[in-house]
């Protein structure tokens, strides 16, 4: 079997109206890929930035992944919340990106997005704060279903990933 | 086919910690420590430091120079686990209490040749104000009682920190000539 290893870092989000901020984060492959070591899915903690407006969080990633196919190359997504001095949390956006394919390292910027809702929903928003959010989480990273939606930007999640592969020429992949 | 033999590779890291920028203090020291999997254990050199106290410089640059040698040799059998290394800065506040000023925390580099890296640091944050004003006064900040836990990625959503309140400039020189022999065996 072929094996990835996907070792990395999420370094930080930048670009958020609001500061505060916390990742949840998951990876998601497809049938033919196994996790062999590692945790697929965490939060980061929550970070206030002092100086500037990036949030740092430094979160690591290891992961050991063997698979039998290319298909369901893996896609990390993120889901950026903010945290209130009351500890109340508002999404503050979604996003994906895939893992690159080539091996080495590299500095991954994902953007993000939140859903808007109504006039009326955003009014809300704006005063007592909450929002939409997504029911089912695979809407981040498919796009089947998206042209339901009507969504605004938000920031930008910082990433640095580095890739390991092994056996791939066994099966005639070059990389 | 017959299954391989798990194949031994060395890592080399040779670098310095090199200098920070932390604009708001000043008098600080580091220690550094490298956090891996199971698979890894260090074969030579240190994996943990303390480095000396300096001071700002004078000058416009603000600059904090520790110039404080990492020399160490891991080998591992799996990239999982692959070494991190952990940053801690230490210095005095307004009372003489020795108090963190920042964790932080990297991978080592993962191919051979000159890297280098720069990283923000974090301080773990007080949860209520009243906290937040008896740890300055009694110079008892949050501190994590291992600081290992910052390049662990279980744990981490109760935790609350105060960004990188300066943006700590880490340098490391990382020539790693002996990486990766072999690691597929056929």
């Amino acid at each position: 079997m072929a094996e990835v290893h996907v070792i990395g870092q999420i370094v930080g989000a930048s670009g958020f109206s609001e500061s505060s901020l916390f990742c949840k984060w998951g990876i998601h492959t497809g049938a033919a890929w196994k996790l062999l070591s590692g945790v697929r899915e965490g939060q980061t903690q929550v970070d206030t930035p002092q100086i500037g407006d990036m949030a740092y969080w430094s979160h690591p990633i290891d992961l050991h992944f063997a698979t039998k196919g290319l298909q369901g190359w893996p896609r990390l997504h993120f889901q950026v919340w903010s945290q209130d001095s009351f500890g109340r949390c508002q999404l503050a956006g979604y996003g994906f990106c895939h893992v690159p394919s080539s091996p080495g390292t590299h500095q991954l910027a994902c953007p993000t997005w939140r859903p808007l809702g109504s006039w009326r929903e955003q009014l809300a928003r704006a005063f007592v704060g909450g929002g939409p959010q997504l029911l089912h989480g695979d809407t981040i990273y498919s796009g089947a279903d998206r042209y339901r939606l009507h969504t605004a930007a938000g920031g930008t999640v910082h990433l640095e990933i580095s890739l390991l592969l092994r056996n791939f020429d066994r099966y005639g992949v070059e990389c | 086919m017959a299954t391989a033999s798990p194949s031994v590779f060395l890592l080399m890291v040779n670098g310095q910690v090199e200098s920070a920028q932390f604009p708001e203090y000043d008098d600080l020291y580091c220690k550094y420590c490298f956090v891996y999997g199971q698979d890894w254990a260090p074969t030579a050199g240190l994996e943990e430091g303390i480095s000396q106290i300096t001071s700002k410089s004078q000058d416009m640059r603000q600059v904090l120079v520790w110039n404080f040698p990492i020399d160490v040799t891991f080998k591992s059998t799996n990239p999982y686990g692959w070494p991190q290394i952990v940053l801690s800065v230490y210095g005095p506040d307004v009372f003489g209490n020795d108090v963190v000023r920042g964790y932080g925390a990297v991978h080592v580099p993962f191919s051979p040749g000159r890297h280098k890296r720069t990283i923000p640091m974090f301080v773990p944050e007080s949860t209520s104000k009243m906290q937040k004003f008896t740890s300055w006064f009694t110079g008892r900040r949050p501190e994590y009682t291992d600081p290992k836990v910052v390049a662990q990625g279980e744990g981490r959503e109760d935790e609350n920190t105060e960004a990188e309140i300066p943006r700590s400039t880490w340098v490391c020189l990382c020539p790693i000539p002996a990486l990766m022999l072999s690691f597929c065996p056929q």
